[in-house]
């Protein structure tokens, strides 16, 4: 029944007071925390005893936190055996020393007069815990040796089962009674921490490290606005130069970069051999074919009869392209009575190219599908407005005569010319 | 610029008789109690001597104020804010209360409680803490007076820049000479205590300058002891808690002066704002030792000026308190006469208290063993005097002669000046002269002799409106602030368990 009350009452009522109590004082009685250094009154054996006492306490407290936070990084360390026998030696090394400096400060306490005028009950109280706490720490270490190994699933598992509300002393009911007897005494000073000196563990200055040589508290909070201002704005002035310089040098390197990825953009990609030739070929094709059409528009400008094709050559359903006089394309057929018929292959709609086969009598614009009526040039349907227009065309005997009687027999030694004008 | 007004202070020490008057109206308001009796947050040493706690000047032993390490200013009693953590178990240079004395009363009912016998009833003294009997080996102003004495002047840490013979000529026994300094925190514009606190407990009060301890939030960690070259912060071993001169800012925030300022017979004490350029701060304290007080000097500001007065009222400087700093005696000793100088400025705190050399321990000489004034002058020249200039300058210029001398002619021409003046006993050419050489006018001449001579309390003491009510605004709820500035504490402080 007992074992309930020390290791489930006792640590949930050391915990509660823990934080409690600290959260109290710090709140409504800061001026009670303090160091309580007696340095000033006597500093010799202070030296020799504060010293060591803090140096051992503070590692073996470490180590203690470290197995009950992380006994199976711990475990997996200490199965080697050399670490075991590390670790422990360590530890049994800086309890000694602690031991030795809490004897000293205790002794110290005892015998010096001027440091029994600054001693609370409270103090001897703390003293002897921590020293009978320290003397079961260390018989643990030698009676019962590889704490540092059976601690991690003996007693890891009860401080973890405390602190996660599921108590279970199981794990150490069958401990021995120096065991037991060290836990609970733990306990018990966790519980007076908020009503001894031993608050001034949570005390520790670490913000010292971070913070600004100078303080200054101004009493008139207007006065301490009007300073924050004034200085931002001497800053702001002091800083007016250096700012405008990193912008102006901001700016440069913007424009820089910028330009570094334009100037590329507008002289064209670095290109390899093989696409400066594919290019070269192209431009070549391209002014060929610009060379032709400017040949045929020459052509067009200088002569006043152009050759088409011969009139034998003409077929009924398959159209030959060509060019007329306006530079656009046309069709040549032959009509059902031998006679070419030509027709500008430009459609009347919107200018596509007219297809040359001749399909049911009618002449196709694949864009918007009208249908042209191969005789007349005349829309059969489609949204075409107007017929196909006719090219002008003369014939020529095989003399380069224009033939102006039509002889039925020599057709085939006609040839086709378009004449220049205006398509009907 | 970041215009700061301070209240400083000048105190002459020319003439202070070293009636400790300050020092006892001090004690009775501020340290009669349990912890504190053996503090002087006032107290008057004589020099040379080896002061109060005993060589506090010996910063090898106790480590305080700045070190200058390539162009940074480093506490001298730490090397990295890590040593400050690390000696929190155990501070290696803090005094001991045997450095400064163990208080005792008397066993007074011993007289009243005897029995009959042959001998007096005596009271033996006793302990103030543990209450018993003690071998009174020190006290309160143990060495004062003893300027010539073997175990106090000659252990001076002043003295140590001294020739063995200049050491001789001031200890030898006719020549024998010394001087009062009046102490009290320096309220430096640097603090080097602040820096070292752990806790973050002692700052400056950003409207006067006054450094305080906030009670509340001093952990006793005693960085600042160590960390103070002054030792002017106390470790109160009741409380756990350290304390300190407050300026008595209560007094000041009610229109009065201090009190040890309000007590002193001999009126040396001037009290007046300097305004201050804070952004000059740390900066002006990393120059080299013998120009530190020119570089303190170049940080105060004219509070004439029109464009000075323009930027302090921008950093919120009421009107009331540029008044204050035009007519501040401070400003004028400081600044225009440049007569005052602050106490070890190689401690590189920047002390806002300043001090007037003392001309007097100049006039005497020795002459075929015969004291007399001097023969070939009325008054003696300053390289004839007993009190060397080497010694003052270790004091109070950082070891710069020059401007100990420069003060000590123009002190000497305004005596000059006033005595051919109101007697007509000195020829006219010569102080001429001699005002020329000092490089006083007649004007400014007749103006450190009316502020040093017949200043009204009102010339002394020019206070600035600190009251709380003009700090609190009306629109604050009063609670608000309650606790946050001040010493912090509003209960009584009683030590924790």
């Amino acid at each position: 029944m007992h074992d309930y009350f020390l290791f489930i009452g006792l640590p949930y009522v050391a915990l509660f007071s823990l934080i409690a109590g600290t959260v109290y004082r710090f709140n409504s009685k800061k001026f009670s925390i303090s160091s309580l250094s007696s340095q000033f009154l006597e500093k010799e054996k202070l030296l020799w005893g504060s010293v060591p006492w803090h140096i051992g306490i503070i590692t073996i407290l470490g180590g203690h936190i470290v197995a009950f936070t992380m006994p199976s990084f711990l475990q997996a360390l200490v199965s080697n055996v050399k670490i075991l026998y590390t670790f422990e030696a360590l530890g049994l090394t800086f309890a000694l020393f602690a031991f030795c400096g809490l004897i000293i400060l205790f002794v110290r306490r005892l015998r010096n007069a001027r440091i029994q005028a600054v001693t609370s009950n409270m103090d001897l109280v703390i003293l002897s815990l921590l020293t009978i706490q320290i003397l079961l720490g260390i018989l643990i270490a030698s009676l019962y040796r590889w704490g540092a190994s059976w601690s991690t699933h003996t007693l890891a598992p009860y401080i973890q089962s405390i602190f996660s509300f599921r108590p279970d002393i199981t794990y150490i009911t069958n401990m021995p009674f120096v065991v037991k007897a060290h836990i609970a005494v733990a306990w018990l000073i966790i519980l007076l921490i908020p009503f001894s000196r031993l608050i001034h563990v949570f005390a520790l200055p670490l913000e010292y490290l971070f913070r600004l040589p100078q303080i200054v508290v101004w009493n008139s909070r207007r006065q301490e606005e009007s300073v924050i201002t004034a200085q931002i704005e001497s800053e702001s002035r002091r800083f007016f130069l250096k700012a405008a310089f990193g912008i102006t040098s901001g700016l440069i390197l913007f424009i820089t970069g910028i330009a570094d990825k334009i100037i590329p953009f507008f002289r064209g990609p670095e290109l390899s051999k093989g696409e400066k030739g594919e290019l070269l070929k192209q431009k070549l094709q391209k002014m060929k074919a610009t060379i032709k059409q400017k040949e045929l528009e020459t052509e067009r400008l200088t002569k006043d009869f152009i050759y088409i094709s011969d009139l034998k050559n003409l077929k009924t359903d398959e159209g030959i392209y060509f060019i007329d006089y306006q530079m656009k394309p046309a069709l040549a057929f032959k009509g059902d009575n031998g006679l070419p018929i030509l027709y500008s292959a430009k459609c009347t709609h919107l200018g596509c190219t007219v297809t040359n086969k001749v399909k049911e009598g009618a002449l196709l614009c694949p864009c918007h599908v009208s249908h042209f009526n191969i005789k007349t040039g005349d829309v059969i349907d489609g949204p075409a407005p107007k017929p196909l227009p006719k090219v002008k065309h003369i014939l020529m005997d095989a003399n380069n005569h224009i033939v102006v009687n039509i002889d039925k027999s020599k057709l085939d030694e006609y040839k086709v010319y378009i004449v220049k004008g205006e398509n009907t | 610029m970041n215009i700061r007004a301070h209240v400083s202070v000048v105190f002459h020490l020319d003439k202070c008789i070293g009636c400790h008057t300050c020092s006892v109206a001090c004690k009775n308001i501020w340290t009669d109690r349990e912890g504190s009796e053996y503090m002087w947050w006032n107290n008057v040493e004589t020099k040379p001597g080896t002061g109060f706690p005993t060589q506090w000047e010996d910063q090898e032993n106790y480590k305080g104020g700045w070190v200058l390490e390539n162009d940074e200013l480093k506490l001298k009693c730490q090397k990295s804010k890590l040593q400050g953590l690390l000696n929190l178990f155990y501070n290696p240079n803090m005094p001991g209360l045997e450095d400064y004395y163990e208080p005792w009363t008397y066993k007074y009912e011993d007289l009243f409680n005897a029995g009959p016998s042959d001998d007096q009833p005596t009271a033996v003294p006793i302990s103030k803490i543990t209450g018993e009997q003690i071998n009174i080996e020190s006290g309160p102003n143990w060495d004062d007076d003893l300027g010539g004495s073997n175990l106090y002047a000659k252990n001076d840490p002043n003295l140590e820049n001294l020739s063995q013979e200049e050491k001789d000529l001031m200890l030898e026994i006719e020549n024998i000479a010394m001087m009062y300094l009046p102490r009290i925190c320096n309220h430096c514009a640097n603090p080097s205590c602040v820096a070292a606190c752990p806790s973050g407990a002692i700052y400056k009060r950003g409207e006067d300058g006054i450094v305080l301890i906030n009670q509340d939030k001093c952990k006793g960690w005693r960085a600042c002891i160590s960390a103070c070259p002054y030792k002017k912060i106390y470790y109160n071993w009741k409380t756990g808690k350290s304390e300190k001169c407050i300026l008595c800012y209560p007094r000041l925030e009610t229109g009065q002066p201090p009190a040890c300022f309000h007590a002193c017979v001999g009126r040396i004490r001037y009290l007046g704002v300097l305004l201050y350029d804070a952004d000059r701060m740390p900066e002006a304290m990393k120059v080299a030792d013998h120009s530190l007080v020119e570089s303190q000097r170049s940080i105060f500001l004219d509070p004439h000026d029109p464009k000075i007065i323009e930027a302090a009222k921008a950093n919120g400087i009421s009107d009331e308190f540029i008044d204050a700093a035009q007519n501040s005696p401070v400003y004028k000793y400081v600044v225009e006469w440049k007569l005052a100088l602050p106490l070890h400025i190689e401690y590189r705190t920047s002390p806002m208290l300043f001090y007037v050399p003392p001309l007097l321990p100049v006039m005497g000489k020795m002459d075929n063993g015969i004291y007399e004034h001097a023969k070939e002058a009325f008054f003696t020249s300053i390289e004839k005097a007993r009190f060397s200039t080497k010694y003052l300058a270790g004091l109070l210029s950082a070891g710069n002669e020059e401007i100990i001398t420069s003060v000590l002619k123009k002190l000497l021409a305004v005596r000059y000046f006033k005595r051919s003046e109101q007697l007509h006993d000195i020829d006219k050419g010569a102080v001429e002269a001699i005002m020329r050489e000092a490089n006083l006018t007649e004007k400014e001449a007749e103006e450190i002799y009316q502020m040093t001579s017949m200043p009204t309390v009102y010339e002394r003491f020019v206070l600035p409106p600190l009251q709380r009510e003009e700090a609190i605004e009306t629109k604050l709820d009063p609670e608000v602030c309650k606790g946050c500035t001040g010493c912090g504490e509003l209960n009584t402080p009683k030590r924790g368990l």
